[in-house]
């Protein structure tokens, strides 16, 4: 009966004994546990950094192809069935998932600290270099972090939808590994998986304590130290355990639909007060930059001058966004069940990517426009505190208390849903592909979640979760390479057994 | 269908060698050769001696074979399907030497060539079956004859030919990629079982004892896995169109061609 246990729970016990190890090793030696990730992260980019590019690259291009080929009438569901969620509800849903805290939290710090601290052989805090920042905010958080998600979340929703396999990442392996897909090699692609995403989504927690922190600190002067952001994560927790084990699902629908709709007010508030045509001349003539240099920018890594910035930038981006895959693909594949793979991959493609470019040409070309038109100094801030720039720029405008307040109920929702989505994921990854998942397993998953945050917050701050999250990245990249190959497979015989 | 067969020859090769090769081929129901031999352009050996084409001819008529010499210029892959073609010849024979596998060239090869360009089947003879000595007799009866089969175009063509062999034994073997998912592939495994089945029906006359089997993953290797596997003396192969990115002659025919130790009979 043990033994049959342990077979049976061989994913769960093994991705939650490393991730407990992980965590005894962080709390009864950080020292250790921190030289120990920067060898291995630093590694992986001494490497590695350039297949994180080409791979990503790859992703995009197969995404697109698979689309607008003959595959692309294919339904992910049975043919006769529809969508089954509204237009507007899944598009909400799919950002919430998506992109949420990070949107916040990088919307105005990412162009200023690229406009202060550009590669170097850009001037710092230049024209040139505010259109060099805005045209990468564009490529970080455009069309490859959803081209990256559209491969894992084609995928399971392929097989699971229509081959009627478990919804694993696992289950696309079928056509490489056969049977052995319920043996050792399957429950190790599921271990990689509930890997990457403990730690892709533990470094957005992290982001989200941290910023909220800074919140309430620049507003209520409350205390900046550590132990706060630890507070702020253990009552967090609290609420998303809540939510996560009174399976309030609807709930969290109803509250990411809301979210959207508070975040598109706030976009439109300051995007009226502040220099309309100054934001929308940005959003045009950076759109217009990114997609004359999107195939440069997607294969640059400045090997010559300036292979720092992009490690540090763009291979952390494209890392995290992968860590997200298992997690965000599974969610999206769930919600996008009875859409044709041409409708699935040019919509995750191009909506929530178009209301990514509008977020930051509003942020952040407002935050560019008060310190290049207005003289307001909110580079050396974000230079300083990443996490508070925000709410100093808010501080422009007017009822900037009222709008801190509403970042930071935006950011705990974001906090909660994204952690509550990510909990009842893992205790699906870890259960065979059941959505019921039994309670402990939510329990131990969210707690191993935030304590993650926190080790990693308490091992080094923004750069342990920026080097973990690159770090569990790596091995999953290999599973997405393999998964596109897969899903190829499926798709070609299903269609060369349809034309015969 | 194997009455004539022309055989490439060049400069240095060994009459009691051929003699070999000619009690094979007399076996297999040649009873015509024609020993072709190329000049190239800028030859030392141009214009110079060719008594040793004569050696060769009169060393096979000793087996009772009706032979020819025939001679070409230029590229010498082009002349020689040229001239099989021009002769009326069934197959093209090649015997691959330990000096100079076939696994060792390069791109661009005679050999390869040959392989490439031919319109009519084309026996490459490597390991197996070994050439028979002085006294022994190698008969159709010793043959053990694998078939890889993807039941495509290709594959069809090569039936009449694995009719005429008409070996001990032939292992027809199916090589795929795995369906994806469990019930596509247990659907696909009971529809190759029968087309399987039909091709051991049709091959049964003609073979003292006809098997087969079906097999999941890569085409090439595993053919070679099975070919050590029953000792196969031939693999019998239909030649695919090749892809645009493919080798010239189709990834897994090539990587067989170049491995094996069986000897290859390449259906055009």
């Amino acid at each position: 009966m043990w033994n049959e246990y342990l077979k049976r729970e061989s994913v769960f016990l093994l991705s939650a004994g490393i991730i407990l190890f992980f965590i005894a090793v962080g709390i009864i030696s950080p020292d250790l546990l921190e030289s120990v990730s920067q060898a291995i992260h630093a590694g992986i980019l001494d490497y590695f950094s350039w297949l994180y590019l080409i791979s990503a690259f790859f992703f995009l291009i197969f995404a697109l192809g698979i689309a607008l080929s003959r595959y692309g009438t294919i339904k992910l569901g049975y043919d006769a069935e529809r969508p089954q969620y509204s237009f507007f509800g899944w598009i909400a849903m799919l950002f919430a998932a998506g992109m949420g805290i990070g949107l916040i939290f990088w919307g105005v710090s990412e162009p200023l600290l690229h406009f202060l601290m550009p590669p170097p052989f850009m001037t710092s805090s230049t024209p040139e270099a505010a259109s060099f920042a805005m045209r990468y905010v564009f490529f970080h958080w455009g069309i490859h972090p959803w081209a990256i998600y559209t491969i894992v979340s084609l995928s399971i929703a392929y097989f699971s939808f229509r081959r009627g396999m478990p919804a694993l990442i696992s289950s696309c392996f079928y056509p490489v590994l056969g049977e052995r897909i319920y043996g050792m090699p399957g429950k190790l692609v599921d271990v990689l998986a509930v890997f990457a995403t403990v730690f892709g989504t533990a470094t957005s927690l992290g982001f989200g304590a941290l910023q909220i922190h800074a919140g309430f600190t620049h507003l209520y002067g409350l205390s900046s130290a550590i132990s706060v952001t630890i507070g702020i994560i253990v009552i967090a927790t609290a609420l998303f355990m809540a939510s996560a084990i009174l399976g309030v699902e609807k709930g969290v629908q109803i509250l990411s639909k809301i979210n959207i709709i508070i975040a598109t007010i706030l976009l439109l508030f300051i995007l009226s007060l502040g220099s309309t045509p100054y934001i929308l001349n940005i959003f045009t003539s950076t759109l217009g930059g990114y997609i004359n240099n999107v195939i440069d920018l997607s294969l640059q890594s400045y090997p010559f001058e300036g292979y720092g910035w992009s490690r540090d930038w763009t291979i952390f981006y494209w890392a995290w966004w992968i860590s997200w895959s298992p997690f965000v693909g599974l969610f999206i594949a769930r919600i996008s069940r009875g859409r044709t793979i041409r409708e699935f991959v040019l919509t995750v493609l191009s909506v929530p990517t178009l209301f990514t470019f509008i977020w930051f040409s509003v942020f952040g070309g407002s935050a560019l426009y008060l310190e290049l038109e207005r003289g307001v100094d909110l580079t050396s801030v974000a230079g300083e505190d990443v996490s508070l720039a925000l709410f100093v720029f808010l501080e422009q405008y007017p009822v900037s208390g009222l709008l801190s307040l509403i970042v930071i109920l935006l950011l705990i929702v974001f906090f909660v849903t994204s952690a509550d989505s990510a909990t009842v994921v893992l205790g699906s990854l870890t259960s065979g592909g059941s959505m019921i998942v039994p309670m402990y397993k939510k329990v131990i998953w969210g707690l191993s979640l935030s304590t993650v945050a926190i080790v990693l917050l308490l091992t080094g701050g923004l750069d342990a979760l920026q080097m973990m999250a690159i770090t569990a990245a790596f091995p999953f990249m290999i599973v997405m390479v393999i998964l596109c190959y897969t899903l190829w497979v499926g798709l070609s015989q299903e269609k060369d057994r349809i034309e015969q | 269908m194997f009455e004539k067969t022309l055989i490439p020859v060049s400069y240095g090769e060994r009459p009691e060698e051929l003699k070999k090769i000619g009690k094979i081929l007399k076996n297999l129901g040649s009873t015509s050769i024609c020993l072709f031999h190329v000049i190239e352009a800028g030859s030392l050996f141009r214009g110079s001696d060719i008594s040793w084409l004569t050696i060769l001819k009169e060393t096979l008529e000793e087996l009772g074979l009706d032979v020819e010499v025939k001679m070409g210029a230029d590229h010498i892959a082009s002349s020689i399907v040229e001239a099989a073609l021009h002769e009326g010849a069934d197959e093209i024979y090649m015997k691959t030497k330990r000096r100079w596998q076939i696994g060792t060239m390069l791109l661009g090869s005679i050999s390869r060539d040959l392989l490439r360009l031919s319109d009519i089947p084309v026996f490459v003879h490597k390991v197996r079956p070994r050439l028979p000595g002085d006294e022994e007799v190698i008969t159709r009866e010793d043959l053990i004859i694998l078939y890889a089969t993807d039941f495509g175009e290709a594959s069809v063509r090569t039936i009449p030919y694995l009719m005429e062999f008409q070996g001990g034994w032939c292992h027809i073997l199916h090589v795929r990629g795995r369906m994806a998912d469990p019930f596509a592939e247990e659907i696909e495994k009971r529809r190759l079982h029968e087309k399987l089945l039909a091709v051991e029906e049709e091959l049964r006359p003609y073979y003292g004892r006809v098997t087969s089997e079906q097999m999941v993953g890569d085409p090439s290797s595993e053919v070679l896995h099975v070919s050590d596997q029953i000792n196969a003396d031939v693999i019998v192969l239909g030649r695919k169109k090749p892809a645009f990115f493919s080798a010239p002659m189709g990834e897994t025919a090539e990587r067989i061609v170049t491995s094996s130790r069986a000897s290859i009979f390449l259906v055009p």
